[in-house]
């Protein structure tokens, strides 16, 4: 696996993927006519870019657009306004956002996607041939025995045993599944993985060996990774950059080193503070952050700065004014007024004898 | 808020500090392909006023413990054999598991003397009742109040729990709440009748991690508060290293190690303790980037390894021991016992002691 340094030097590595003030609205219809009274704001003008191999995480808490901001990437939905400039080999960056169907066609094979449930996301009906060698099949790109063939090298690939070939989703267990998950995403010779929440149904053992494979794969096939988690322990060993998101924005972006020692905004600071450390000797130690109130309605959002109803350092000036998202210094953005002033605590503060 | 306490503390005053033992415990669902053996074999105690952890991957029978205690295994799921020795609030002890799962015995314990709380609360609270109308259910059932003092009770308990507005919210519908407003409704209907010990089944899964956070640290301040003990089942080893006192890990419905939270975290013998822990991602495992996998996967319910239900996937196995002895249950010092061949026999197989730190 490319080291982390490498990847944040290598400034010069164009973009793979670059995300601008993307929005995705969804309407709320009521009455029989279903007429419109207002919009979710799902994805509220969110921007970041990854570069060729690496891996950027999106966290945050359930209901903030990290899911949606990954399915308008993948253009399961059509963004509201804003571009998705993939650059595909080769070529000129491509806007994806205004593609329709049919000019999507290239593109679907190169951005695959990974989901959460590997019980829901198989179809129970189609043996491991079927679902692996669909896209195959679709894309004209192998069929009879060569597409046989190509299903079994690809299950090797993942760890499954190629005499599989024939069996039903219901005969693996969820990290068997996870991998033909994985290896369904893999048939076309993908650039750009979108993992949605790929690891977080399954049992630590099991997640350890998907998280080995997903991280193998990367260093084989130079695959480039946007990885959609909860699990800040798991986003802080996978990634490379990690992008916090909270009620539809992006309120802190930076490299996973600089985000988890020294975070600048409140809300990754009470994030990594909540996450329970597998050690009974740091119970009770070093500072908590309990969050106050619930996440913010993305329907009707407080004034100035989302975050400033739960934030335990709000002034005046938060309650009346949108913090925008700066770029405070080289690859590290973050929306909060104060990033500069406020001196927060990192993963290794909350849990000093963490490293013995 | 005054909930009264009384009951609790005259039982307190009994000289045995363990109000529940669970012995052999084996819970066997006949179905047609074949017996599975959920549980097979567990042991547990947990003492007054502590927290104990089950844990272990899915499938290995934590849930089925859990809902053996409190009678409620779904057929064709039977308690085989085993005994689990409760003390009530009178101070006698009874053995749960000689029950009839549907008498009025157990139902007295149900939500009276043992409360379970669930992963998933929006299917486990009732959609057509209100929230209010669920916690009074539980109190007019087990205590004798009329129904004005049980809305009084209600009231206090979801402003225990720490629901904003508890008067309003009492006539609120499940999905009016949000997930973790859900949960500690949960835990409010659960403790409605002051239980001496509360199960609780994955309880914080399905929530995010600063909702976590909270009803973690709800549980705990009530539990301090009022003195039950917990009997807390999960997957996740860092919740265990925040709440446990005592922890019980299960692979294929056997504890194989139990100890203090110390011992199972700094001084793990099992090789499967030992696995579990290497394979959580930590901050300061960064310089290795490759996490630790335990080989293989959990065997198939039909297909139960012989001998220590571990071998297969272990690093430390020992051909001709390990698939053909059952590894008996062996205390390493009075808090700590495990069951595995490479301490059981002699001292010799130690495996490597640094493997951890």
């Amino acid at each position: 696996m490319k080291d982390k340094s490498e990847i944040m030097l290598a400034d010069s590595i164009e973009p793979l993927l670059e995300v601008r003030n993307l929005h995705m609205q969804f309407p709320i219809r009521r009455g029989a006519f279903r007429r419109t009274v207002g919009f979710v704001k799902a994805v509220n003008n969110v921007s970041f870019h990854i570069r060729q191999g690496e891996t950027l995480s999106l966290v945050g808490e359930s209901g903030c657009g990290k899911t949606t901001t990954g399915r308008c990437i993948v253009r399961v939905y059509e963004p509201t306004s804003g571009q998705i400039l993939y650059k595909a080999e080769e070529q000129e960056p491509i806007d994806l956002a205004k593609l329709d169907n049919r000019n999507l066609r290239p593109f679907r094979r190169q951005i695959r996607m990974i989901f959460q449930d590997p019980f829901s996301s198989l179809n129970p009906r189609l043996s491991i041939l079927q679902i692996v060698g669909e896209s195959l099949k679709v894309n004209r790109v192998a069929s009879g025995s060569d597409l046989e063939d190509r299903v079994a090298s690809l299950l090797k690939r993942v760890g499954l045993r190629p005499e599989y070939i024939r069996r039903y989703p219901h005969a693996f267990s969820g990290g068997e599944r996870q991998r033909i998950g994985i290896a369904r995403a893999l048939a076309l010779n993908p650039r750009l993985i979108v993992a949605d929440e790929a690891v977080s149904a399954l049992d630590v053992s099991v997640q350890a060996q998907i998280l080995n494979l997903l991280q193998d794969l990367q260093e084989e096939l130079n695959l480039t990774y946007l990885f959609i988690a909860h699990d800040l322990s798991v986003v802080e060993h996978i990634s490379h950059r990690v992008a916090v998101m909270y009620v539809g924005k992006i309120v802190e972006l930076a490299t996973t080193e600089d985000l988890f020692t020294n975070p600048l905004h409140p809300y990754t600071e009470a994030l990594l503070s909540a996450v329970p450390k597998p050690d009974p000797r740091l119970r009770n130690k070093g500072v908590r952050i309990r969050l106050e109130g619930e996440v913010a309605d993305p329907s009707n959002p407080p004034s100035g700065c989302y975050f400033q109803p739960r934030c335990p350092y709000a002034e005046d000036r938060c309650r009346h004014e949108e913090p925008a998202v700066r770029e405070i210094e080289p690859d590290r953005w973050v929306a909060c007024h104060f990033a500069e002033e406020l001196n927060l605590r990192g993963f290794e503060a909350i849990g000093q004898s963490m490293k013995r | 808020m005054q909930p009264t306490h009384t009951r609790l503390d005259d039982s307190a005053k009994t000289d045995d500090q363990t109000l529940l033992d669970v012995k052999d415990l084996k819970t066997h669902f006949f179905t047609d392909e074949g017996v599975v053996k959920a549980v097979d074999g567990v042991n547990l105690s947990l003492k007054r006023g502590e927290t104990l952890c089950v844990v272990g991957e899915s499938g290995c029978g934590k849930s089925v413990t859990a809902r053996s205690i409190l009678r409620i295994v779904p057929s064709p799921g039977k308690i085989v054999s085993g005994e689990i020795n409760f003390q009530q609030r009178d101070g006698e002890a009874i053995d749960l598991a000689g029950m009839n799962p549907k008498g009025r015995e157990i139902r007295k314990i149900r939500g009276g003397e043992i409360s379970m709380i669930f992963q998933e609360p929006m299917s486990s609270l009732s959609p057509v009742h209100t929230i209010g109308s669920q916690i009074m259910e539980a109190i007019l059932l087990h205590l004798p109040v009329s129904r004005q003092e049980a809305r009084k009770r209600a009231v206090s308990m979801l402003d225990l729990v720490g629901i904003p507005r508890p008067s309003e919210q009492l006539d609120a519908y499940s999905f009016e709440l949000s997930g973790g407003m859900r949960q500690r409704a949960m835990i409010a209907i659960a403790l409605a009748c002051e239980p001496q010990l509360l199960i609780a089944d994955e309880p914080t899964t399905a929530l995010d991690v600063t909702t976590q956070a909270n009803i973690l640290d709800l549980i705990r301040d009530l539990q301090q508060e009022s003195g039950m003990s917990v009997l807390f089942i999960t997957h996740d080893l860092g919740v265990v290293a925040e709440i446990a006192d005592e922890v019980v890990v299960m692979y294929l419905g056997r504890d194989v190690e139990s100890g203090d939270v110390d011992s199972i975290f700094h001084n793990a013998k099992h090789p499967y303790t030992r696995a579990l822990l290497q394979s959580i991602p930590r901050y300061d495992s960064r310089e290795n980037r490759r996490l630790y996998s335990i080989k293989g996967t959990v065997p198939h319910p039909f297909a139960r390894p012989n001998g220590c239900p571990f071998h297969p996937r272990c690093d430390d196995f020992i051909a001709k021991r390990c698939d053909s002895i059952d590894p008996p249950r062996h205390k390493l010092s009075q808090s700590h016992s495990i069951r595995c061949l490479l301490y059981s026999a002699a001292d010799e197989a130690l495996p490597n002691e640094d493997m951890l730190t």
